[in-house]
C-alpha cells in the first residue's frame, strides 16, 4: 500500500516536472510551434485552444487532472489525441526494451558470473574488456556498424528494424539486431555489475562457513553466493530500463524503426508539443511502473526487506 | 579477495609516499589518463594540429576516399573528415567538462545538504531527485533540448539537468555514512558551526566516491552529446562534432565508411579512457566506497 | 622451534590424540617474498580434551587452523609439516577428499556470527544443506534433524526457528545455529575461532558452556582460538601460546598456567585486570608492537619487547626451541626460562 502511494506521488511529481519542464522555459511555445513566420492571432488562438493565456497555476491545475485521467492534449499535427497516439506505438518500443533486457540478463549475468569465478584468468580478462567496450560504444554507432556488417556485408537481418508483415517471424526477424543492439549494451553493464557483486559475495563469511561446512564449490558459487549477488542486481535492473528506453530511442532512429523514441522524435521536429509532452511522460511512467514492480520482488528475494 | 589479509603482513607493506601514486599502478588507469591528456591537448591545440577548417569544404572533392591529402577522406560536402574530428574533440571536451562541472556542483551541494541536514529536508529533496531519477537521462536531455533549441549551451545545461540527480543520489549515500562518524561529533562538540564541518570533513571525505562520479557523468555526458547530435538535436551542423560527423556518413555507410566509423572509434576511446580511469579510482578506494559508485549508470 | 622431524609433543591425557601438527609451515606470497604466517607449528588435541590456543591478533592461531582444514585465503599454502586426522595426512589429502571430512569429521565455529550465515536463506535451509552435504538424506529427514540439533544448542521454539532468517536472531542465537551447523554430523574436533569475541558477556559465558557440553555429550576434541586468557582456566584443558607463527609456550592448565615458563605469556597475564590485582596496581602493557612478519629477527621474535631478554646477545642470535620447561607436560620456548621466578604472575 505505501508503495503504491510512493508510485502515486512519483507520478504527480513526474507530470509537474513535464509541465514545468516544457513550459518554465523562456520563449512562447504557441510561437515556436507555429514558427516564425506565424500570424498574431494564430498565435493567439492556440494560446487559447493550448489554456496558454490562462494563469500558470490554472495551467497546472487542469493540466495535472487531465493527465491522470490519461488526457495529454491533442497532437497538434494529426489532431488525434496525444495519448492514443502514444499508447499506439508503445507497443514497438515496449518490445524492443524488453527483448534487450532479456538478451542483456542472460547473457550479463552468466559472463559476470564467469568472470568473478575465474578473476584474473583470461576469461575474466576477455569479458571485462567486452563489458567495458559495451559500456563505452555509442550505441547508435553499434547499432550503424551491425547494419554494415550484419545487413550489408553478410545479409544475416535486414537493416529495417521493423517491417510491416503480419508474420510473426518476419517481425521478430526485423527486431534481432535492433534488440541484440541494445541488449549488448545493456549485458556490458549487467555483467560488470554481477561480477562486483559476485567477487563481495564470495569473500564474505557465509561463504567462508559453507566451506568449512563441506559444501561443495559449485553448490556455494551457483545457488548460495549468486543468490545473493543478484539482489544488487535485480536493483539496478530498474535502471537499466529507464536507461536502454532512452538508448532506445537512438536504436529505432538508426534501424528506422517504428515505436515512442521515433514518435516523440518525429514530434520534436514537427514541434508537436503535446505529443512529446505525453510521449515523454508515457516513457517516465512506464519506468516507475517497472521499478514499482521491482521493489516488490525485490522483497520477495531479499527476506530482509519487507513487503508492506 | 585480490589481497588476502596476510595477518601481521600488512604493516610490512611499505605505504606508498603520496595516494596517487597508487592510482599509476593500476594499468587501466595509466592508459585513460594517458589518452585523455592526448584528447585535452588534441582539443586545445585543434588549430595548429587540423589539416583544414571544420567546415572549409572542397566541393570538387566531396566523399573522396582516404589519401595523403585527406587522411581519413571527406564527407558529402568535400570537407576533410580528419580536421573535423580534430575540432569535434574541442566540442566534446567542452561538454564534458561543463557538464562535470555543472552536474558536479549542483549535484554535490544537493546531496550533502540532504544527507547532512536529514529529516524532512533531505525527504523533500530526496523525492525531488527520486522522481527526476524515473526519467530516463537521455530521455530528459533530448525533451529539454526539443523545448530550447539546440545550441552548444543548451545541450550542457540539458544533458547536465539529466544527470544532476545521479550525483545528488551518490553524494547523499556518502554523506550519510560519514554523518555518524564520531570525528564529525566531535567537531560539533567543540563548536564548528554545520557549515564548517560540511567543509572540513564532510566534503574532503566524499571526494574519492565523487571523483568515480566525474568520470562516469563525463562519460556519460559525451555519450548524451554524440546522441543527440546524431538525432540532430545536438550542436547545429556545420559545427564538427563527432556525433554530427557520424550522423554525415549515416548515409554513405556502405560507400564511404571510414566517415561514421572514425568518429565513432573517437566516441568510444574518449569514453573507453574516462570509464578505464573510473575503474582504476574505484579498484583503489575502499571496498565501502565502492559500493556507492558501482551501480551508477 | 620445533623442526618437522622433531618427536611430537608429550600426550596431555591417557586418550588418544584426534589431531596432531607436525612442524606445520604455512606462507602467504607477499611484495617481499614469502612471509611465514605458520612457522612449525606442532600441536596436539586428544579426543575429549579442549586445547586453548592464545596469541594476539596475527600471532598466526587462526592460519594454523585454517590450514588445517584446506581453508587458507587466496595467496597463502602449506608449505611443510603434516597434520595428521583420523589416519590422514590432511595436507596432503587430495581436495574432494578433505571437503567430504570437512563439516563432518572436523567443523569449525568462527568469530562473527553476524555474518557467518547466509542472509537469503532460512536456517533450516542452511543446516539442511550441511546435512545433506553429507548424508543422503531426503530433505524432509534433514528438516528435521534441523529442528533436533536446533533443540539440542538450546534454541526455544526449534519447529519455529527453524524457518526464521539469520537476521530475525539475536547475535547469541545465530552462533548458536552454527554451533548446531557444526556438531550437526558429530564430528570428531570442533575447532572454535573466537567464538564469544562479537558477542555480549552474558552470552558469551553461555555459549563457551554449550560449547563445553557438547563437547562432553559428543566426546569431541575441542580447539578454543582466544586471545582472552581468562577463559582458558575455566574452559581448557590445556593452552598453547602463540607469538609471530610460532608456539611459544604450552602447558596443561591445571599444572598451573599461572606459572608460565614464557616471558611473554607472563606479559599477556598481567595486561589483564583480575580481582585480586591490588587497585593501585597499574597494569602492564606489553611494550613495543607485535612483530613484523617480513622482516623477523634471526633470534626470539619476542626479545626486542621481552622484559628478560632484550639485548642479550643469546636471544638476539639463537631462535630458542620449544623445550620441556620443568614438568613433564610443559614446554617453554625460552632460552633463559630457568630464571624466571617460580611464582609466576605476580612478578
Amino acid at each position: 500500500m505505501r508503495r503504491l502511494l510512493l508510485m502515486g506521488i512519483t507520478v504527480i511529481g513526474m507530470v509537474t516536472v513535464v509541465f514545468f519542464l516544457l513550459r518554465a522555459i523562456p520563449g512562447d511555445p504557441a510561437t515556436y510551434m507555429l514558427g516564425d513566420y506565424a500570424t498574431e492571432e494564430a498565435v493567439a488562438a492556440l494560446k487559447a485552444d493550448l489554456g496558454l493565456d490562462r494563469p500558470v497555476h490554472e495551467q497546472y491545475l487542469t493540466f495535472v487532472g487531465r493527465a491522470l485521467t490519461g488526457d495529454m492534449g491533442n497532437s497538434v499535427v494529426t489532431g488525434q489525441p496525444a495519448f492514443q497516439e502514444v499508447l499506439s506505438s508503445l507497443p514497438w518500443s515496449a518490445a524492443l526494451a524488453t527483448s534487450g533486457i532479456v538478451i542483456a540478463v542472460l547473457v550479463g549475468v552468466p559472463l559476470g558470473v564467469l568472470s568473478a569465478v575465474r578473476q584474473g584468468t583470461f576469461a575474466d580478462l576477455f569479458v571485462m574488456l567486452g563489458a567495458l567496450v559495451g559500456i563505452s560504444f555509442p550505441v547508435f554507432w553499434v547499432g550503424l556498424v551491425c547494419i554494415l556488417l550484419f545487413a550489408h556485408e553478410i545479409r544475416l537481418f535486414p537493416a529495417l528494424g521493423a517491417s510491416s508483415s503480419e508474420d510473426l517471424l518476419t517481425q521478430l526477424h526485423h527486431l534481432a539486431l535492433p534488440a541484440l543492439v541494445l541488449g549488448f549494451s545493456v549485458a556490458a553493464y549487467i555483467a560488470r555489475l554481477t561480477r562486483s557483486a559476485m567477487l563481495e559475495v564470495l569473500g564474505q563469511d557465509f561463504v567462508r562457513v559453507a566451506r568449512a561446512m563441506g559444501i561443495s564449490e559449485t553448490r556455494i558459487v551457483y545457488w548460495l553466493a549468486l543468490r545473493n549477488a543478484l539482489i544488487p542486481v535485480l536493483a539496478v535492473i530498474g535502471v537499466t530500463f529507464a536507461w536502454s528506453l532512452g538508448s532506445a530511442i537512438l536504436v529505432e532512429a538508426v534501424f528506422s524503426r517504428p515505436g515512442l523514441g521515433s514518435m516523440i522524435l518525429k514530434a520534436v521536429f514537427a514541434r508537436d508539443y503535446q505529443l512529446v509532452q505525453a510521449g515523454v511522460f508515457v516513457l517516465a511512467f512506464a519506468v516507475v511502473l517497472v521499478n514499482t514492480t521491482l521493489d516488490i520482488v525485490y522483497g520477495l528475494v531479499d527476506p530482509r526487506v519487507s513487503v508492506t | 579477495m585480490k589481497t588476502a589479509p596476510v595477518p601481521g603482513a600488512a604493516r610490512s607493506r611499505p605505504r606508498p609516499p603520496r595516494p596517487w601514486l597508487r592510482y599509476l599502478r593500476h594499468p587501466g588507469f595509466t592508459t585513460g589518463l594517458v589518452v585523455l591528456v592526448v584528447l585535452a591537448f588534441v582539443a586545445v591545440a585543434a588549430p595548429v594540429l587540423a589539416p583544414y577548417g571544420p567546415t572549409e569544404g572542397d566541393l570538387m572533392r566531396t566523399l573522396a576516399q582516404p589519401s595523403a591529402t585527406h587522411l581519413l577522406g571527406t564527407d558529402q560536402y568535400g570537407r576533410d573528415v580528419l580536421s573535423r574530428l580534430i575540432w569535434g574533440t574541442r566540442i566534446s571536451m567542452q561538454v564534458a567538462l561543463a557538464v562535470v562541472v555543472l552536474s558536479l556542483s549542483f549535484g554535490s551541494i544537493l546531496g550533502a545538504v540532504a544527507g547532512y541536514a536529514g529529516g524532512w529536508t533531505e525527504r523533500l529533496l530526496m523525492m525531488g531527485n527520486d522522481i527526476l531519477l524515473a526519467f530516463p537521462g537521455f530521455l530528459l536531455a533530448l525533451a529539454l533540448v526539443a523545448a530550447r533549441g539546440s545550441s552548444l549551451e543548451n545541450v550542457i545545461l540539458a544533458v547536465s539537468i539529466a544527470y544532476t540527480p545521479r550525483v545528488a543520489a551518490v553524494m547523499r549515500s556518502v554523506v550519510i555514512t560519514i554523518r555518524p562518524r564520531p570525528f564529525i561529533e566531535a567537531s560539533h562538540a567543540i563548536g564548528m558551526t554545520s557549515f564548517r564541518v560540511l567543509w572540513r570533513h564532510v566534503l574532503p571525505n566524499s571526494l574519492p566516491p565523487v571523483i568515480v562520479v566525474t568520470t562516469v557523468s563525463a562519460a556519460t555526458a559525451i555519450l548524451a552529446e554524440a546522441g543527440l547530435s546524431f538525432l540532430g538535436l545536438g550542436v547545429q551542423p556545420p559545427t564538427a562534432t563527432w556525433g554530427n560527423v557520424i550522423s554525415d556518413g549515416q548515409g554513405y555507410i556502405t560507400t564511404n565508411p571510414g566517415i561514421s566509423l572514425s568518429a565513432g572509434l573517437c566516441i568510444s576511446a574518449t569514453v573507453i579512457a574516462l570509464n578505464l580511469l573510473g575503474d582504476g579510482l574505484r579498484d583503489t578506494l575502499d571496498p565501502q566506497m565502492r559500493r556507492y559508485t558501482s551501480r551508477m549508470l | 622451534m620445533s623442526a618437522p622431524d622433531r618427536p611430537s609433543p608429550q600426550k596431555a591425557s591417557g586418550n588418544p590424540p584426534v589431531l596432531e601438527l607436525r612442524g606445520l609451515h604455512t606462507v602467504f606470497s607477499s611484495d617481499q617474498g614469502p612471509i611465514s604466517v605458520v612457522d612449525h607449528v606442532s600441536l596436539e588435541v586428544s579426543t575429549g580434551e579442549t586445547l586453548a590456543v592464545v596469541g594476539e591478533s596475527g600471532s598466526g592461531k587462526t592460519m594454523t587452523f585454517l590450514s588445517v582444514l584446506g581453508l587458507l585465503p587466496p595467496g597463502g599454502r602449506v608449505a611443510g609439516g603434516e597434520v595428521r586426522f583420523q589416519g590422514y595426512d590432511l595436507t596432503t589429502l587430495p581436495p574432494a577428499k578433505l571437503r567430504a571430512l570437512r563439516g563432518a569429521e572436523v567443523s569449525m565455529v568462527f568469530q562473527d556470527p553476524l555474518t557467518a550465515l547466509n542472509p537469503v536463506f532460512t536456517v533450516g535451509d542452511q543446516l539442511v544443506d550441511v546435512i545433506r552435504a553429507h548424508t543422503g538424506d531426503s530433505r524432509r529427514a534433514a528438516k528435521d534433524r534441523a529442528v533436533a540439533l536446533l533443540e539440542r544448542v538450546h534454541i526455544p521454539h526449534p519447529q519455529r526457528r527453524v524457518n526464521a532468517y539469520p537476521h530475525q536472531l539475536s547475535g547469541g542465537m545465530r552462533q548458536r545455529v552454527l554451533i548446531a551447523m557444526a556438531i550437526a554430523l558429530h564430528p570428531k574436533l570442533l575447532i572454535a575461532d573466537e567464538p564469544t569475541t562479537a558477542l555480549d558477556v552474558t552470552v558469551q559465558a553461555q555459549i563457551l558452556e554449550l560449547l563445553d557440553e557438547l563437547r562432553a555429550e559428543l566426546g569431541m576434541g575441542m580447539v578454543l582460538i582466544t586471545h582472552d586468557l581468562g577463559l582458558v582456566g575455566t574452559h581448557a584443558d590445556r593452552v598453547a601460546v602463540m607469538y609471530a607463527g610460532r608456539v611459544v609456550e604450552t602447558a596443561p592448565v591445571a599444572s598451573g598456567f599461572a606459572r608460565s615458563r614464557h616471558p611473554y605469556t607472563r606479559s599477556l597475564y598481567r595486561s589483564i585486570p583480575r580481582l585480586d590485582t591490588p587497585p593501585e596496581a597499574q597494569l602492564a602493557a606489553i611494550e613495543g608492537l607485535p612483530p613484523d612478519l617480513a622482516r623477523l629477527p634471526a633470534g626470539c621474535a619476542f626479545e626486542p619487547r621481552c622484559y628478560l631478554g632484550r639485548g642479550r646477545e643469546d636471544c638476539r642470535r639463537q631462535r630458542p626451541p620449544l623445550v620441556l620447561a620443568g614438568d613433564d607436560e610443559h614446554r617453554s620456548a625460552c632460552l633463559h626460562w630457568q630464571r624466571m621466578s617460580p611464582e609466576g604472575s605476580q612478578a
